[in-house]
């Protein structure tokens, strides 16, 4: 909230604040912003401008180290992408979803367990995230924020694929949730964008056709 | 002819014959071949050496002159340590001397007969030596006590307890050989004077003594420098030595007397000397020849040896001590000026936390924390919308750091946006979070030893309360009425049963008074809760009715711009009629829930004060705030005992959250950078 007779703008949300009004405060340069969790703060805020528009968010200012932008965005998604879980949760049993699978083609192990595991939809969902939670949060691979090993790097495309599997399990079984959510934060289709800008996965894998055609959605698996 | 010789062989070198005459006949000057490039060449070698040798020997003395400057500083040095010593013995003689006096005095009746029971100020005069070096040294005793007794005085003001400074002086006492000797009189200025009073009676006892005559000092002054300088490093003995001291005093009667005077004394030196260094017992060893010499020279031996160790333990350990924790107390007060009350945090019965769990897993900052009642478990909330249970048992083995990193053991997702607010049940069984959608999530809560990427349980999803419209703030539950209350955005505060089929039991509609930031259950008296607002007041509302029973009288204290009259977090105290608010505008205020009115209000930190939590025994207070440190209070005095840097800043927010365990010796803060620490 802004305090208007002073000259510094707290970017506070203080106890008692209406959900509407979270995060109203102006906008920050990136250059002025000064603290560790810059990054971050950058994201979220282009995002809390315009979710839709996919290229500011996703473009790197100048001065900007990209292992670490991309390091900040992957666990951006990995955050947002806990609403799609949350909405999957009450749908996606264990019963009607016995196997990760996006088209018949795809079944996909859960590499949360020592020896990778047939888990149920839900459980892969839920393993995924968590598993990406504590390896994006590790310090044995991540102890800062501010720079990125390079050995570490390679870690941040196998997390790109698994999570990449959410999308598309949601998208071919579980269609109207995924056309929620997507429509309201344009999760998956700047996910897609995000990857293969910055060469996380390969084209192969990305099964879902979010680019070509958002309105049809006609399900048609890529080779 | 061995020029001529020479100038032969200029021309023909190949004379065999001749020079080999020549060469039978002198031998000495055959070998002498003479040529004018020898002679040039030889000439020239020679320079060349007598200019090596010269730098060498240049080299050689600028080392040595090097190393007899900083001879000299360090024997400057050494000097200055001398003469604050013996400042200092000088000073407890003096003060020896007149408990000696008291104590005769209380003991017999009577004064004892002592020399002289003046402090040093009037020994000038009494000498019949008008002695610059006197008057300067009374100057320095009366000035030093001066400073002195100002130096405690700061001391106090800033906190510096009464039993810190008496521990010191009974270090410095300790290590000088505890309660002077009594040997005030006649030391006006130099060391000497000081030392010679010993040498006087060195014949006898080599050791401290109540001196009684002031003539034969004079002479003995003027004896031996060094002598008397080893004798006071006598004093530096350790205890039991200066006991035997009046054994051999030359006056026989007032011998007696102080003998008297000392052995009493015995014990209670003894005792004062138990608690301090080792250090000061291995200083017999070196000092054990000296008494036992009467010339300078072993003595000069004794000089050297030790001065050192005395020097390390006496002189400069003290100082490095008095520094440290001097240091210590700048440090953690650099900025904060504003503080009413600081102590060391070296006082050795307080407990210092010390960082030990680093919980990492959220992906946004964590606004709330609680502890399990009983394990060593706490759940975390966070503005990435899930909850995670933890456990303080299973630690990932980190090589890197002091703390130790800590898993998640369950992830509870639920909520859609972030999660703002966190109660957990009497029993640890359940925990409920208040989100930004304005829904109450109940979540069972798993073992804590199950297996993070176990089966999807849906029993863990508990259920949720719906009744508020907007973003939910405040959540607090009373175990033994198993009741809920909530606070909201939308202006009420709701009371929920947790068994019942409907829950809702009550809506306070509170709008009035401003948008509800925090609420607590009144543990004193049965029937309260207390909620504070951004509009700064704070009201005590009876449950029953939910009319306002107190209000707090919030009016006088705040500050002129409406933001910062925000209060962040109220608590209430376990067992007094205690609630303490915590606001933006730093401060920390207590309000007797009785009357209303303010007890006490404090500048805590140098930003706003985000989160309040009272120990389970309601003895200490925990505030953190956005300036990226949490505090510990003493509740009765109101003094800040330890404050921890910690987290980082994301925006301008840092901790939200801090909390105790209700039975273990564990703190924890929730911090804006996705971070929790536990702290033991």
């Amino acid at each position: 909230m802004k305090m208007a007779d002073q000259n510094v703008v707290l970017r506070r949300n203080r106890p008692g604040t209406k959900a509407e009004n979270f995060y109203r405060w102006c906008d920050e340069a990136y250059e002025e912003m000064d603290s560790t969790l810059v990054v971050q703060q950058y994201i979220q805020q282009t995002i809390r401008l315009d979710h839709n528009n996919i290229d500011t968010i996703l473009n790197a200012p100048e001065t900007q180290d990209e292992g670490v932008w991309k390091y900040e965005h992957l666990r951006q998604f990995c955050m947002e992408l806990n609403g799609l879980a949350v909405r999957l949760q009450g749908e996606c049993q264990p019963s009607t979803c016995t196997q990760m699978t996006a088209t018949e083609q795809w079944i996909f192990l859960c590499a949360a367990h020592k020896t990778p595991k047939e888990c149920p939809a839900i459980d892969y969902t839920r393993h995924t995230l968590d598993g990406a939670a504590c390896l994006l949060n590790s310090n044995k691979y991540f102890p800062s924020r501010v720079s990125i090993k390079e050995s570490s790097v390679a870690k941040l495309g196998s997390v790109c694929r698994r999570v990449y599997r959410i999308f598309s399990h949601a998208y071919f079984h579980h269609r109207q949730i995924f056309d929620e959510f997507e429509s309201e934060t344009t999760l998956c289709r700047r996910f897609t964008v995000f990857v293969t800008k910055y060469n996380l996965m390969s084209r192969d894998n990305l099964i879902v056709p979010i680019l070509e055609d958002e309105s049809a959605g006609q399900g048609e698996s890529e080779a | 002819m061995d020029e001529a010789s020479s100038q032969n062989q200029l021309g023909g070198s190949a004379n065999p014959a001749g020079v080999a005459n020549r060469q039978n006949l002198e031998e000495p000057s055959q070998r002498i071949q003479y040529s004018i490039p020898g002679i040039l060449h030889f000439i020239q070698h020679e320079w060349a050496r007598f200019e090596m040798e010269r730098s060498q020997w240049e080299l050689e003395r600028a080392e040595l002159q090097a190393k007899i400057a900083f001879l000299n500083g360090e024997r400057k040095g050494q000097e200055n340590l001398k003469n604050d010593l013996v400042r200092r013995i000088k000073m407890l003689e003096y003060a020896l001397k007149q408990e000696r006096a008291k104590y005769h005095k209380l003991k017999y009746g009577t004064d004892l007969v002592q020399g002289d029971m003046n402090p040093p100020v009037e020994e000038g005069g009494e000498e019949g030596r008008v002695d610059p070096d006197a008057i300067l040294s009374t100057n320095t005793n009366v000035s030093w006590k001066q400073s002195r007794h100002l130096l405690r005085q700061y001391l106090q003001e800033i906190g510096y307890t009464d039993t810190i400074i008496d521990l010191r002086s009974n270090r410095v006492r300790s290590l000088l050989g505890i309660d002077g000797g009594g040997n005030e009189e006649n030391h006006n200025s130099t060391p000497a004077m000081n030392g010679s009073d010993t040498t006087k009676r060195q014949p006898d006892a080599n050791r401290w003594n109540v001196t009684k005559k002031t003539p034969s000092c004079l002479e003995a002054q003027i004896q031996d420098a060094e002598r008397a300088v080893i004798d006071n490093f006598e004093f530096l003995r350790s205890e039991g030595m200066e006991m035997d001291d009046d054994d051999d005093e030359e006056e026989p009667e007032e011998e007696e007397d102080v003998h008297r005077l000392k052995s009493p004394k015995v014990p209670k030196v003894a005792l004062d000397v138990d608690d301090v260094d080792g250090e000061s017992v291995d200083l017999d060893p070196d000092f054990r020849f000296l008494p036992d010499v009467e010339d300078t020279s072993p003595g000069v031996l004794g000089f050297g040896p030790g001065s050192r160790r005395v020097y390390g333990p006496g002189g400069e350990e003290d100082a490095l001590e008095g520094l440290g924790e001097l240091a210590q107390l700048t440090v953690t007060n650099e900025a904060d000026a504003t503080y009413d009350q600081i102590s060391s945090t070296k006082e050795n019965f307080r407990k210092t936390w010390t960082a030990k769990y680093t919980l990492r897993s959220h992906f946004d900052g964590v606004r709330a924390l609680c502890f399990h009642p009983q394990e060593p478990t706490l759940i975390t909330a966070s503005e990435d919308a899930t909850l995670k249970l933890w456990n303080l048992q299973k630690t990932v083995p980190a090589k890197k750091s002091a703390s130790l990193d800590v898993e998640p053991v369950y992830t509870f997702r639920g909520h859609l946006g972030s999660v703002l607010c966190l109660a957990m049940s009497g029993d640890g069984d359940k925990c409920y979070s208040g989100g930004i959608d304005g829904t109450i999530r109940i979540w069972n809560i798993p073992s804590s030893n199950i297996d993070p990427y176990d089966s999807y349980d849906p029993c863990v999803v508990g259920g949720s309360l719906s009744g508020h419209t907007d973003a939910v703030w405040g959540l607090t539950y009373h175990g033994q009425r198993q009741h809920l209350l909530s606070c909201a955005a939308d202006s009420t505060v709701r009371l929920w049963s947790t068994d019942a089929r409907s829950p809702l039991l009550y809506t306070y509609a509170v709008e009035k008074d401003g948008i509800p930031t925090s609420v607590d259950f009144v543990y004193e008296s049965s029937n309260q809760f207390v909620c504070s607002f951004n509009t700064a007041n704070c009201v005590i509302f009876d449950l029953e009715t939910g009319k306002p029973v107190t209000r707090l009288d919030t009016e006088t204290e705040q500050g002129s711009s409406s933001i910062s009259r925000q209060i962040n977090r109220v608590v209430s105290h376990p067992t007094l009629p205690l609630t303490i608010t915590g606001h933006e505008d730093r401060h920390i205020r207590f309000w007797d829930n009785n009357s209303g009115r303010l007890v006490q209000s404090m500048v805590a930190h140098l930003d706003s004060v985000t989160s309040l939590a009272v120990d389970p025994n309601g003895l200490y207070l925990l505030s953190g705030s956005h300036d990226c440190s949490i505090r510990l209070w003493q509740l009765d005095s109101k003094q800040c005992v330890q404050e921890i840097t910690a987290h980082r800043k994301k925006f301008d927010e840092s901790i939200f959250d801090v909390a105790f365990h209700p039975s273990k010796p564990f703190i924890a803060s929730a911090g804006a950078d996705a971070l929790a620490k536990v702290f033991v």
